[in-house]
Order: structure tokens, then C-alpha cells, then sequence
């Protein structure tokens, strides 16, 4: 009994490997990461603590202060922060948060899916014509080397005149993402092994059939490689984006607020900091699932 | 009988990057007739994929005429007229074994259920009827190739374009393969092929004519009449007349300067 089923195992995943070892591996080795770190954060801490925060090696002292609970508090203060009241009387910080979370999330995500849509154009016009690609793709580019902080506020302002100030996030946040979905995507339709397109040719195969039917499936793994950056690019963008934006809400504003109360209670600043990274994280979770769903023949042979 | 590719003085300088010309080929005339399999054999950078891709259309000669079916080859591509294999299978990795056969027929728009039982009969031709549902890392490479050549077959062209389809095969496989090809093409008497090898053996088993090219610019040196009977099979190897032909198309190839030949 047990020798035939041992039989049929090889076979049954030669013909779907195993999707969810490498996961595993994955979550595994980063619950790892995790635990070293927080064993190094804490361990510094009582470390420069024992040495009364100045360390002193022959003739050199080294100022440890930065370790000490009122510039790097400790981990249990600040998960402890989170069902704490974030202000006098009010909910706890975790509802709190969530709630700016959310906000940010939704700006964030309408900032995705626009600068999603203009860079998978761009890259659509860019890999047909040549003329497009040289004149505008420079301006692509240098518009990433212009920081978003100084666009911000002109953003908000535009758009505030326009009567459309709800947009004025999403629109910041969509300026970080669609530069990596142009340029990833554009590769992407443009790396075609030669004899592939020569077989398009043979059929006399027009533009949009080379697009659909080769182009654009060849460039989706390139595509939600750029889908995961932009992902967390559009948090960041959202955050930075409320901070001159006027909004009451959202985690950028939360960060702003704590970080004015920081001596009073410096846990709660840090609560919000992991609160951001973790949307971030979240957010790029979901696009690697559905790439998992739509680059099937890739994860597959991957594993 | 009607020639169906029709090539008179046919020239082809390919100018590199450095702008040194390369005489790929300098008047090549040849005319093949419906229902015949022509193999072009010789030494490495001769220019028979140079041939077959003017003949296709993917590139244009610099001189010469060239007609494929009585048009003009590009009249002829738009025409749908060949259908090409290329020496890696070039399949799809996205689509599946039977959607990879299909792509010919989407493109040329034929109905849904049409497409799927033509590719179903087109992967039974070359027994790969369990494997429709593949992507193509799970196949082998003559396996691969064999998709390659149902999809190629899948919207029934008159004239098969072959470069070297089994240049990186085994020996056995390639045998089998072989086979193969010859009963598809005996199944359909009036269709072409065109079939370009490194191999002398290959070359004469399957061919009625075997093209022998040399070199530097490249030229046609000889042309071999093939009149082994068939239908042909593991005996037609033992045939004197094989061996005598084999000799035959190596000393040709010798004497157009036959470097990196294999049998
Ligand atoms: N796109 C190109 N640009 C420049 N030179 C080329 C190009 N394609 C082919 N050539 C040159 O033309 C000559 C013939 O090439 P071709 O590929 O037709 O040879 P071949 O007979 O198919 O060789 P092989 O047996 O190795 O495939 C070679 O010298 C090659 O370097
Ligand atoms: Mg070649």
C-alpha cells in the first residue's frame, strides 16, 4: 500500500510541480529574517544600556544614545502602542490607524491603476513607433529624476483649482508608478526572440495579433515585475502625497502628527512606520498573487 | 507539372554593422516542382537559410527573381502560402501544446470548433494526441518539434519551409522523426517541401531531389536526383543505391570545399 502510492507520487508532480514549497521556503526564511532583527534591535539596546550608552574603545568614545528608549523604544512598547488610546479619550491607536490606513490604501491604489494605464500605453506606443520612443522616452525618464516632493505641492495646487483636490494623492502616487511600468513593459514587448516574431511574419500576422498574441504575453512576467514595484512605490507616493495636500486623514498625516508628539510618546510614531510598511507589504502580496493566477506557465515551470 | 517556387539569378549582399558586404548567395537558379522534397545541404554559412527566408519573405534578395506559387514571395506570405519550421521548435510557453497549433488558425480567423478539431487531428498526425494540454517545457525536443510541424501543417499549406528541424535531435530520434515527415508527406501528394539539413544521410533518405551548395559566395554545385523507391524505411538505408547516392552527394560537397559535414 505504502509502496504504490510512493510509486505514484514522482509522476503526479512531473505533471504539476509543487507550487507551494518555494512559498514556504519564502515565508520561512523571511520569519527568520524577522526574528534576527528583532533579536539585533533588542540586543543593541541592552547592550548600550549595560554600557550606560558610551562605549569606549582605547582613546575614542562612541556616543550609544541613539539606542536608548526615547529614540529607539522597545519593540514590546511599541506593539503595546497599538491598543493603547492614540489620543486622550480616544479609540485605540490600531483602529485608528487602520482607518488612515485604509484612506491611504484607496488613494494609493487609484494611483496604481493610473500610472499603471499611462505607462502600459507609453510602453505601447514606445515598442511601435521609433519616432515616439527617442523624442518622449528621454522625458520619461528625467521626469523620475525630478523628486516628488517638489511636484507634490504643485499637484495639489493644480488640482485644488480644478476642483478635483480628492485626486491630488492618487495622482502623486500614480507620477512614482507608471515609470516602472514603462519601462519594464516596454522591454517586455520589445525582447522577442527573433525566430518568434518571424513566425508571426510567415502567417502575415498584423500589428494588433503580434501584440496580443505575442507581445504582451511575452512582456507579462516583466510587466508584474514592475506591477510589484509600483505597488509599494504607490504607498510611498500616496503617503508623501498627503503631506502637502491639506487632507486630515491618512497614515502620511498620522506620521506627521506623531512625529510633532514624538517626545511625549515616540512608540506611537514607530506603531505608524510599521502600519506603512505593512500596507506596503500587503499590497505587493496581491500583485504577486495574481501573477501567481495569470503567468501560470512561469510559475509552474519555475518550481 | 507546375513549378511551384520559380528562382532565376537569385543574389543576396548582406552589408555588416562594419560595412563589409557579405555575398551570401550569387545566382542561384532553381526551380522546384509541386509535389517534390528538395533538401539544400552544404557547409556551414552557404546560405541555405538565406534561400529559405527569401523563398518565405522574411528577407528580400538584392538581386534575381523569385516567384513562389506564380506571385511575387510576398504576395505569396500574405497568400499564406508556406508554412515555416524553424530549427528550435519556437513554440509559445504561454499557450498549451494544442493552442500553440491553433495560433495559425486565430490569426487567420477560422471559427472556434474548426480550430480545435483541425489542431486535435493535426497533433494525432504526429501522435501527440495526449498531450494537448502540455505547456512546452513538459515535452521533450523532438517532441517539440513534432508541435512545431502540426502547427505549421495545421492550416494546410501547399509548401513546408524547413530549416534544419532536426538539426539538434539524437540520432534515433531524428530517425524516427524522419519517418515521420515522410508519411505526412506521402499522405498529402500534392505538397512541398522544402528541407534544409547538415545532413548527407538525412538529406538523401527523405529527398527527390537533394540541392548541394558550396560556399564563399554561395552557389548551387550540384543537384542530385534522388530515385530511391518508396515508400521508404529502415531497409532503404541498407540499399546499395543508397550508399551509392550518399557517396555521390559527399563528393559533391567536397568539391564546393565541404567543411563541417556530418552524416
Ligand atoms: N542578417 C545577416 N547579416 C549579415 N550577414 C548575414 C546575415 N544572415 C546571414 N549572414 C551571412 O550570410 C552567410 C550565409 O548565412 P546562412 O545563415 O544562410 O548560412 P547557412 O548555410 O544557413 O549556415 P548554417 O548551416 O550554419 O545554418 C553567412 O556568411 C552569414 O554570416
Ligand atoms: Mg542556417
Amino acid at each position: 500500500m505504502a509502496a504504490a502510492s510512493e510509486r505514484i507520487e514522482p509522476n503526479a508532480r512531473a505533471e504539476r510541480p509543487p507550487r507551494d514549497s518555494s512559498g514556504m521556503r519564502t515565508l520561512l526564511s523571511s520569519i527568520l529574517i524577522i526574528a534576527a532583527l528583532c533579536l539585533l534591535w533588542e540586543g543593541l539596546k541592552n547592550f548600550s544600556k549595560s554600557v550606560d550608552y558610551a562605549l569606549t574603545v582605547g582613546e575614542t568614545t562612541i556616543d550609544l544614545s541613539l539606542f536608548n528608549d526615547t529614540q529607539l523604544p522597545h519593540l514590546g512598547d511599541i506593539l503595546g502602542a497599538f491598543s493603547e488610546p492614540s489620543q486622550r479619550n480616544g479609540p485605540p491607536l490600531y483602529a485608528m490607524l487602520l482607518e488612515n490606513a485604509l484612506y491611504t490604501l484607496w488613494a494609493a491604489v487609484r494611483g496604481f491603476f493610473i500610472g499603471g494605464a499611462i505607462g502600459f500605453i507609453l510602453a505601447i506606443l514606445f515598442a511601435h513607433s521609433r519616432l515616439l520612443q527617442r523624442g518622449l522616452l528621454p522625458y520619461v525618464v528625467a521626469s523620475q529624476t525630478v523628486p516628488i516632493l517638489a511636484i507634490a505641492p504643485m499637484v495639489v495646487i493644480w488640482m485644488g483649482r480644478a476642483g478635483a483636490l480628492e485626486w491630488s494623492v492618487p495622482i502623486i502616487a500614480a507620477y512614482l508608478t507608471f515609470f516602472p511600468v514603462t519601462i519594464y513593459t516596454l522591454r517586455g514587448l520589445t525582447s522577442i526572440p527573433p525566430t518568434a516574431l518571424e513566425l508571426m511574419q510567415s502567417y502575415a500576422a498584423g500589428w494588433w495579433d503580434i501584440l496580443v498574441k505575442l507581445r504582451l504575453p511575452n512582456a507579462l512576467p516583466q510587466i508584474f515585475t514592475a506591477l510589484k514595484i509600483s505597488a509599494t512605490a504607490s504607498v510611498v507616493g500616496a503617503i508623501i502625497g498627503e503631506l502637502p495636500s491639506g487632507i486630515q486623514t491618512g497614515l502620511g498625516i498620522a506620521i506627521l502628527n506623531f512625529s510633532r508628539y514624538y517626545n511625549q510618546s515616540p512608540p506611537r510614531l514607530f506603531a505608524t512606520i510599521l502600519m506603512a510598511g505593512l500596507l506596503g507589504i500587503l499590497f505587493f502580496a496581491v500583485i504577486a498573487g495574481v501573477e501567481r493566477l495569470v503567468v501560470r506557465w512561469r510559475a509552474e515551470a519555475a518550481s | 507539372m507546375t513549378s511551384i517556387i520559380s528562382i532565376k539569378n537569385l543574389s543576396k549582399t548582406f552589408r555588416g554593422a562594419d560595412g563589409v558586404e557579405v555575398h551570401a548567395l550569387e545566382n542561384v537558379s532553381l526551380d522546384i516542382q509541386e509535389g517534390e522534397f528538395v533538401s539544400l545541404i552544404g557547409p556551414s554559412g552557404c546560405g541555405k537559410s538565406t534561400l529559405l527566408r527569401m523563398i518565405a519573405d522574411l528577407i528580400q534578395p538584392t538581386n534575381g527573381q523569385l516567384t513562389v506559387n506564380g506571385k511575387t514571395a510576398q504576395q505569396a506570405r500574405k497568400d499564406r502560402e508556406y508554412g515555416f519550421v524553424f530549427q528550435n521548435a519556437t513554440l509559445y510557453e504561454w499557450r498549451t501544446v494544442i493552442k500553440n497549433v491553433e495560433l495559425p488558425l486565430e490569426i487567420m480567423k477560422h471559427g472556434k470548433e474548426e480550430r480545435r478539431a483541425r489542431a486535435r487531428e493535426m497533433l494525432k498526425l504526429v501522435e501527440l494526441g495526449d498531450f494537448e494540454e502540455k505547456y512546452p517545457w513538459q515535452l521533450s525536443g523532438g517532441m517539440q518539434q513534432r508541435v512545431s510541424i502540426a502547427r505549421a501543417l495545421a492550416f494546410q499549406p501547399r509548401l513546408l519551409l524547413m530549416d534544419e528541424p532536426f538539426g539538434a535531435l539524437d540520432e534515433m530520434t531524428r530517425e524516427r522523426m524522419n519517418n515521420e515527415l515522410l508519411r505526412i508527406w506521402t499522405a498529402m501528394p500534392e505538397m512541398t517541401v522544402v528541407f534544409v539539413t547538415h545532413s548527407i544521410s538525412e538529406a538523401v533518405y527523405l529527398s527527390s531531389r537533394v540541392v548541394v551548395m558550396s560556399p564563399r559566395p554561395g552557389r548551387i554545385a550540384e543537384m542530385i536526383d534522388i530515385d530511391l523507391p518508396r515508400p521508404r524505411g529502415s531497409a532503404t538505408r541498407d540499399l546499395d543505391q543508397f550508399f551509392h547516392l550518399t557517396s555521390r552527394v559527399r563528393h559533391a560537397l567536397r568539391q564546393g570545399v565541404g567543411l563541417g559535414i556530418d552524416e
